[in-house]
This record gives C-alpha cells, structure tokens and sequence, in this order.
C-alpha cells in the first residue's frame, strides 16, 4: 500500500527527473516498436503467404531469434557500436539511439514470428478468394494484412510491452545514464540495487500504469476505427 | 476452348482426380455433378490454378474467375466486398439489386446468412470480367429462390460476356435447367457426360443410373 501511496505522489509531484525518466522510456518505446513493425510486419506477411523453399529454416531461426536473451542483444550491439567495433565512428553507444536499435534487434524477430503466424492461420481463404477474383499479388498482400489487423495489432501490442519492460540490453548499451539514457525498468534497477524497495515498487506501479493507459488508448483508437 | 489430357491429381498414395479427355466449349455452362469426393472440387482447383495437377495437361485461358466452395467475407459492408475500394458502385449496387441483397448493401458482411454469403460472393465476381467462370457449388447453401437468383444472374452474365461456365452441383434442377451440359463424376473420373437431360433420362453405366435414382429421390 505504502508502494501504491507513493507511487501516485511521485507521479503528481510533477518531479523532474521521474519524468524525464518516462519521456525516455516512451520515446525509446515507441521508436523501437514502430521500427521492429515496419520491418516485421510486412516480413511476416511475406512468410505466413509464400511457399518457397528456405520457408522452414526461416521460420526456425526466427523462433530461435525470438528468445534471444536481452543481455546477448546488448552485448552484440554494444560491440558493433563501441569504439573500436565497426559503427564505433557514429558515436552513438550510450545513446538513446543505439537502445532503439538494440530494442529493434530484440523485437523485430518477435513480430515477425507471431505476425506470420496469425497471418499463415487465416490468410488462407482470403488468398484464394483473391486468387478467384485474379488481384494482384500486391492487393493480396494487403487484404491479408488488412483482414488479421485485430491480430496484428495484438502483435503491436506484445512488441510494445517487451520494448516498454526490458532492461538487459538497453541497461549494456545506454549505461543507465541520469537525465540521458536512464528508462523506467534502469531506474528500478538501481533503486533496488541502492535497497530503496518501496521507491523502485512505486516506479514499477508507474511503469504498469503507462502500459496500461498505452493499451487502453490503442485499443480504443483500434476499436473507434471497426465501427 | 477448355481442354483437359491425362490430368490426374493425386494426394499421396490417393488418386482423387484421373481424367483421359475433356473438352469444353467456349459458352458453354457445364454443370459437374457427383458423390462427396468425386472429385468435382478438386478439378474446379486445378482448372482455377489453386493447385497444380501431379499429371497431364490442362488448357485453359487466363482470365479466369473462381468462386471456391467456402465463401469468405473480407471487413466492411457488402458494396465495399464487392469493390474492393475501386470498383464501381452503382454497378456493385445493380448486382445486389439483381441479387436481392440491395437492403443488406450498407450492412456488415460478416452478419449474412450462408446463402446470402454465397449471392454476395457471386456478385463480387460479376462485377469483374472473364472468359471462364468456375462456381464451386455457387448454391449449396441457399434456397429455392436463391438458387433461381443465382442461376438467373449468372446466365445473364454468361450472355453479356459470352464466357464459358463450368459450376459444380448437388442440384437436379440446376443440372437440368440451368445447364448446356451435364458431367458425372466417380472417385475421380468422368461416368457421364452430354446433354443434361439426356444424362438424366438416359445414363450409359449402372454406376450413372443408380446416382441418378438417388440423387431424383433426395431432392
């Protein structure tokens, strides 16, 4: 209760660097998720319709990828991008950026897999109706996106609570860094670390909160356009 | 026009599809009628280039038009499954006026009946044009007067493109009236085939004969 009481007050403290710590979080959320999507979205339509012949190595290696640990995509990420690894010139460990792209590695796998797999289950009538009316490949394509939307979009949804919720990866290439690269689950980190239970309970309230007003929101916004 | 050599389909060690030689004209309407599993679903797939035959050669034009035996709604209401967000309105508007499902036009797909599903999926056929139109029991699930809708509708498409029609059936009525030409088929091979009537009065095999006496007595 003590954690639920002090949750609320730090929220409505309007403390400067809670906030900045949920601006982080939100923008390296969001930026992670859209990316993983419009490369994994139109992936997993390619792999849930086509028949070809790498088709189920493919599938295997990304459901491998999709439990790829946190912390193997930080340290992968952290390597191509420190000093002396080959992005070392960008300059952007420690960044907010490079914990987008570390986020990217982790999710897109995830979105693929469970997009191809909603897609594969019911695009089947779908293509062969398209097939009967002669559509293009394209048109297809679409339709199939477009008819499991509700399923994909559940997809959106899984990626954005992984990305919202992780903390090995972003923890190996931002550094937790205070007013820079610190996000929610970090901060909970450390404030455990620091034995400060209750403070890092309340901050984890806050970050269920988000979640939850995030999804509250997109479905909303997802239900608002059926009707 | 439609020309079928030594086509076989098979699944495994299972031959559900063995045909020596069939040819159908260009405008005819063709009916295909047998038991479950006959294979009449099966050669309607392959002619629509769904699957590929194991065996044999199959002619056919490319602008094909295909309604399979299961009939899907995509989202939206009827005009829009029909126009696919480019087709024409007013012509979508006039096939579910020919169709009676004018009242549904606005109303989501996804709440029709069996049998309107299957006038809706018919109408967003003919709102495109073919050369070869392939119904998969395009009436199994609607009633007498659906059944007369349909057959109507697609006879005046038929007359307006001059397009052959080849349609799979469980109907007598359909076969006989609605028909230039009527094919039995058995575990997968043709028993009859000629006139509808023809075929009815007189079947060539005992096999024909006592599908034909069944089928009279169960509709």
């Amino acid at each position: 209760m003590d954690s639920i009481r002090q949750a609320f007050e730090l929220l409505f403290s309007f403390d400067k660097e809670l906030w900045q710590i949920i601006g982080v979080t939100m923008r390296m959320s969001f930026f992670s998720t859209t990316i993983s999507c419009l490369i994994g979205l139109p992936l997993g339509a390619l792999l849930g319709t086509k028949q070809f012949k790498a088709k189920s190595f493919i599938k295997k290696t990304v459901h491998t990828l999709m439990g790829l640990p946190p912390v193997v995509a930080g340290l992968l990420v952290y390597t191509l991008f420190t000093h002396y690894g080959p992005f070392g010139k960008l300059n952007l460990l420690f960044t907010v950026e490079v914990m987008v792209i570390a986020q990217v590695v982790l999710i897109t796998p995830i979105v693929i897999g469970l997009s191809s797999s909603f897609i594969e289950g019911s695009s089947k009538p779908v293509i062969e109706t398209a097939r009967g009316l002669r559509l293009s490949k394209s048109k297809t394509l679409f339709l199939c996106i477009s008819e499991g939307r509700t399923s994909l979009f559940s997809v959106v949804l899984s990626a954005f609570g992984r990305s919202i919720a992780e903390v090995g990866a972003v923890s190996i290439v931002g550094g937790n860094i205070q007013w820079k690269t610190r996000v929610m689950t970090t901060a909970i980190m450390l404030e455990t670390n620091k034995g400060k239970f209750s403070f890092a309970l309340a901050l984890g309230i806050i970050l269920l909160l988000i979640a939850f007003i995030v999804n509250a929101l997109a479905s909303f916004i997802v239900k608002d356009k059926k009707a | 026009m439609i020309e079928l050599q030594k086509v076989k389909k098979c699944y495994g060690e299972r031959t559900v599809l063995d045909i020596e030689s069939l040819h159908i004209g260009a405008g005819e309407i063709a009916a295909f009628a047998g038991a479950n599993g006959s294979g009449k679903t099966t050669l309607l797939r392959l002619l629509s280039g769904v699957e590929k035959a194991s065996e044999g050669k199959i002619t056919i034009p490319a602008e094909i038009l295909y309604m399979p035996q299961q009939c899907y709604a995509f989202r939206g209401n009827l005009i829009k499954n029909i126009t696919l967000g480019s087709g024409d309105k007013a012509a979508a508007m006039r096939l579910l006026e020919a169709l009676e499902l004018s009242a549904l036009a606005e109303k989501p797909a996804s709440s029709l009946s069996g049998g309107e599903l299957q006038r809706l999926a018919l109408c967003r056929l003919l709102a495109r044009e073919c050369k070869v139109l392939l119904l998969d029991e395009p009436t199994s699930a609607c009633d007498a007067r659906g059944e007369q809708l349909v057959m109507q509708a697609v006879r005046e498409y038929q007359k307006a493109h001059s397009c052959t029609v080849l349609m799979t059936t469980h109907s007598p009525v359909i076969a006989a009236q609605g028909c230039d030409r009527l094919v039995i088929l058995n575990s997968g091979n043709i028993e009859a085939d000629g006139v509808p009537r023809e075929v009815l009065m007189h079947p060539e095999t005992a096999w024909a004969k006592s599908f034909i006496a069944r089928w009279k007595i169960e509709c």
